[in-house]
């Protein structure tokens, strides 16, 4: 008789439980999805601390960390395109990555999306040299390395030197010559962009991961536009003998045949010494200042 | 030769907090072959300890122990015996057929005579049916006469049996009985430890009580029982056809005989009268 | 020997740990879409992903049968009606062992075959940049098992001394963090950052790193992972240690088990 009424209870607990279990998942389910990425990241423990304690999951733990950059960001960049921005947290995708590396050095995938994330979205180009510098130690067969080093020298850092060195090193590595021909191209103030393109270029065919590509993608459409503009802006002073004063001035001479748009949502314009901008950096987290 | 030889044998267990615990104190016994010899005592008197001293299970503290002549403790020794555990318990993912296949091949018996003693003795202890199931699965009982069978498939001179009728139902205890009395039969040495008074009666030839970790004493089964009758009660027939029961002394029972015979009473049944084993055992324990 | 070694492999593949393993080792199926997620590097995340995989199983394996084997025999009591046969003790542990190695190995081979399928299929889909030197990953799958063999010995030296189960399944997972970890703290020891220890730390450090086992010696992961050339000091002089060290553990373990009283 007792047991009975206890199953009977239960009967009408069960339902009851089970709605509010579906109302508690779902809300839990949101909040860890709104969290911050630090949050999201969790503790991460010093790196000589994971060290011991990995054993020989190192590795695994250093891509375990590196896709949870991977897909962070792979989020946030998707969002972008619906036009929702929210500010990434580059530095903590820094730190991350900076773990990762430290447990398992010759990990492509770090250095790959170091260089992606640090040179243009997080302007920290040095930083991003140091990462490769570290791993051209242990990764001594590969090119690509060099080469990202030698871009980031030539295109942000300017300097020509170790630029020259990289690429000669990248050159040797892979018995291509096209990195000594970039070499010599940046010179040129118009062989910036073309070496930029050739560069993304070489980046968005070696990425295997859609959201990556994208936003190398992205990149590369705004550096062709602006290339169009550069073009654009060398045949008016061609023609005027002097530098066009705005963008509107080359749509307006049917330099350029249509306006220029900026992928990532800003407005181009020309600096007082006749280089091509854009409002946004060529980033969305410039676009969202 | 004794089938069974143990001199002067001590132990002592270091218990929690350096306690001493003197389990057996120097006990010497002897159990000749084809003999059947029930160890008799109380719980934790001392029975398990010896057992296992002479298996080779613990080590004695002082003392020597032989079986068939070979010290206890090495594989020549263990090689003789049939042992059956207190409480037993087989590798329980193994089938009665594959747990006799594995003890036949320790004692590198051939696989073809494992076979065939496997499946005797299976039948012999009714296990003929679950054979090809876990032991996981076995009740109480089939997990004993189980042990019995492990005990016997090598056909070993000395059968060293640990509680052997525990835990079976007394068509169980029959069988184990029958088992045992079969063993004697063919000259087959039998020691067993029990609690059980009965059982000693039942089978034994010769008793040895333990309490304490003492030896206290060690006779003939038949002895003791006979030692311990004061009287008889017999039943005598008139020529009338009235029965009728009569006490008679112990020294009297011959002339008493003499007498009904020549008064032209039948005799009927005669029934010892006095202490029987259980009787003398609690005596020995109680007394000491 | 073979009789304890026979009956015992049975025990282990008629254990429900055996079959959770199994359940386990599935993962190696989702492997090759978790490495596609990788940006450079899918072959190399996909052998990553299986010696990871293949390690925690082996890792799994070594502590639960390790710990539990001689524990289980004396706590249900097995061990009166084993050790009344006419055997040595020193047969019957070292034949359990000889079983639990066997089976670490059997389940390397097996596992290991399906680990090297796993790789194959990643790296025929997205081919890699780098060549894949198929001796190293075996040769570190090999050694992994090896490494785990230490473990299990370390496991019975522990099931031999005590009476319950703590004792040999804490210790065993001590060792293995603890012989993860010598090397680094040697390393560091040896580090000029580790000037301001006290000297009896130092020392303490470097007489436990000549004591417990270095399983860092065992990690080839690099090697197998990245193509990275392997010495044939790397192979030679950890196979020869393994061996030693086993055979050191396994003895002890013995004596101790020999010494032993089934009360």
């Amino acid at each position: 008789m007792m047991a009975n009424k206890v199953v009977r209870t239960f009967y009408f607990a069960i339902p009851v439980l089970m709605v509010g279990y579906l109302l508690s998942v779902f809300a839990l389910a949101g909040y860890m999805k709104s969290r911050p990425f630090v949050e999201k990241l969790g503790y991460i423990p010093t790196v000589n601390t994971m060290k011991v304690m990995a054993g020989d999951h190192k590795q695994f733990m250093g891509a375990n960390l590196l896709l949870k950059v991977l897909f962070y960001y792979g989020g946030l960049a998707e969002k972008a395109e619906n036009k929702l921005r929210i500010p990434a947290d580059y530095p903590a995708m820094s730190r991350t990555m900076h773990a990762a590396l430290k447990l398992d050095p010759y990990n492509m995938d770090g250095y790959y999306f170091a260089q992606a994330i640090l040179t243009w979205d997080l302007g920290k180009a040095a930083l991003a040299n140091e990462f490769l510098e570290y791993g051209m130690k242990y990764r001594d067969w590969d090119w690509y390395l060099p080469f990202y080093a030698g871009f980031n020298y030539a295109y942000f850092l300017k300097d020509h030197d170790n630029a020259a060195r990289h690429y000669r090193r990248a050159a040797e590595l892979s018995g291509q010559a096209l990195f000594m021909n970039l070499a010599g191209r940046y010179m040129r103030e118009s062989g910036r962009t073309d070496m930029a393109i050739a560069y993304l270029d070489a980046m968005a065919k070696g990425a295997r991961q859609e959201s990556i590509r994208k936003v190398l993608n992205t990149r590369k459409a705004a550096f062709i536009e602006a290339r169009k503009i550069e073009l654009a802006r060398d045949a008016y002073r061609e023609k005027h003998g002097r530098l066009p004063g705005s963008v509107e001035d080359l749509l307006a001479g049917r330099y350029l045949k249509q306006a220029p748009q900026d992928p990532y949502g800003g407005r181009f314009y020309l600096a007082a010494d006749g280089n091509v901008a854009s409002t946004s950096g060529f980033s969305f987290a410039g676009a969202g200042k | 030769m004794h089938a069974i030889d143990i001199t002067n044998l001590d132990k002592v267990f270091r218990g929690k907090k350096g306690a001493r615990v003197e389990a057996l104190q120097s006990l010497s016994l002897q159990v000749g072959q084809g003999e059947i010899f029930g160890f008799l005592g109380p719980n934790g008197a001392g029975k398990s300890t010896t057992i296992k001293i002479l298996m080779g299970l613990i080590r004695a503290t002082a003392g020597s122990a032989r079986i068939m002549g070979e010290g206890v403790a090495t594989c020549a020794a263990r090689r003789e015996v049939g042992y059956l555990p207190e409480n037993p318990s087989f590798y329980d993912y193994l089938t009665a057929e594959e747990y006799l296949r594995f003890v036949g091949k320790s004692f590198d018996m051939q696989a073809g005579l494992i076979a065939r003693k496997s499946d005797e003795i299976l039948r012999l202890l009714e296990l003929w049916e679950a054979r090809k199931r876990p032991i996981r699965g076995y009740s109480k009982g089939m997990v004993q006469r189980l042990g019995l069978a492990q005990a016997l498939i090598h056909d070993p001179q000395v059968y060293i049996l640990d509680e052997p009728m525990s835990g079976l139902d007394p068509i169980g205890r029959a069988l184990v009985k029958e088992v045992i009395r079969d063993l004697k039969l063919r000259g087959k040495t039998i020691f067993f430890s029990t609690h059980i008074t009965a059982d000693v009666e039942a089978v034994c030839d010769r008793v040895g009580v333990i309490s304490k970790g003492k030896l206290q004493v060690v006779d003939q089964v038949a002895n003791i029982l006979q030692r311990g009758v004061e009287g008889y009660m017999v039943q005598v027939t008139h020529p009338g056809g009235r029965s009728e029961d009569r006490f008679v002394e112990k020294e009297d029972l011959q002339g008493f005989i003499e007498r009904s015979v020549a008064a032209h009473l039948a005799i009927e049944r005669i029934e010892p009268k006095g202490k029987d084993m259980e009787a003398f055992f609690l005596e020995i324990v109680a007394n000491r | 020997m073979f009789n304890i070694v026979a009956i015992s492999l049975r025990a282990i593949f008629r254990d429900r740990v055996f079959h959770g393993i199994l359940v386990v080792a599935s993962v190696f199926l989702i492997i090759p879409s978790i490495s596609s997620l990788s940006m450079r590097q899918v072959t190399e995340l996909s052998i990553t992903l299986s010696l990871s995989l293949l390690s925690f199983i082996l890792l799994l394996l070594s502590i639960s049968l390790g710990a539990t084997t001689i524990w289980k025999d004396i706590e249900r009591r097995y061990t009166y009606s084993v050790l009344s046969l006419p055997f040595e003790r020193s047969t019957y542990i070292i034949g359990k062992f000889l079983a639990v190695a066997l089976f670490l190995l059997l389940t390397t081979l097996v596992l290991g075959t399906v680990a090297c399928l796993v790789v194959w299929l990643s790296s025929s889909i997205y081919p890699s940049e780098r060549p894949i030197v198929w001796s190293n990953l075996v040769i570190c799958i090999i050694f992994d098992a090896l490494k785990y063999i230490i473990l299990v010995s370390y496991a019975f030296l522990f099931s031999t001394v005590s009476t319950s189960f703590f004792l040999p399944i804490f210790g065993t997972i001590s060792i293995y963090f603890a012989g993860n970890a010598t090397q680094q703290v040697y390393d560091y020891i040896n580090s000029p950052v580790s000037s301001s220890l006290p000297l009896f730390i130092k020392k303490g450090a470097v007489v436990l790193y000549y004591l417990l086992p270095n399983f860092s010696a065992f990690d080839l992961n690099i090697n197998a992972i990245y193509g990275i050339a392997l010495p044939v000091k790397a192979v030679v002089l950890p196979s020869a240690y393994f061996c030693i060290y086993t055979m050191l553990l396994m003895a002890l373990a013995t004596i101790v088990y020999c010494r032993r009283e089934m009360k």
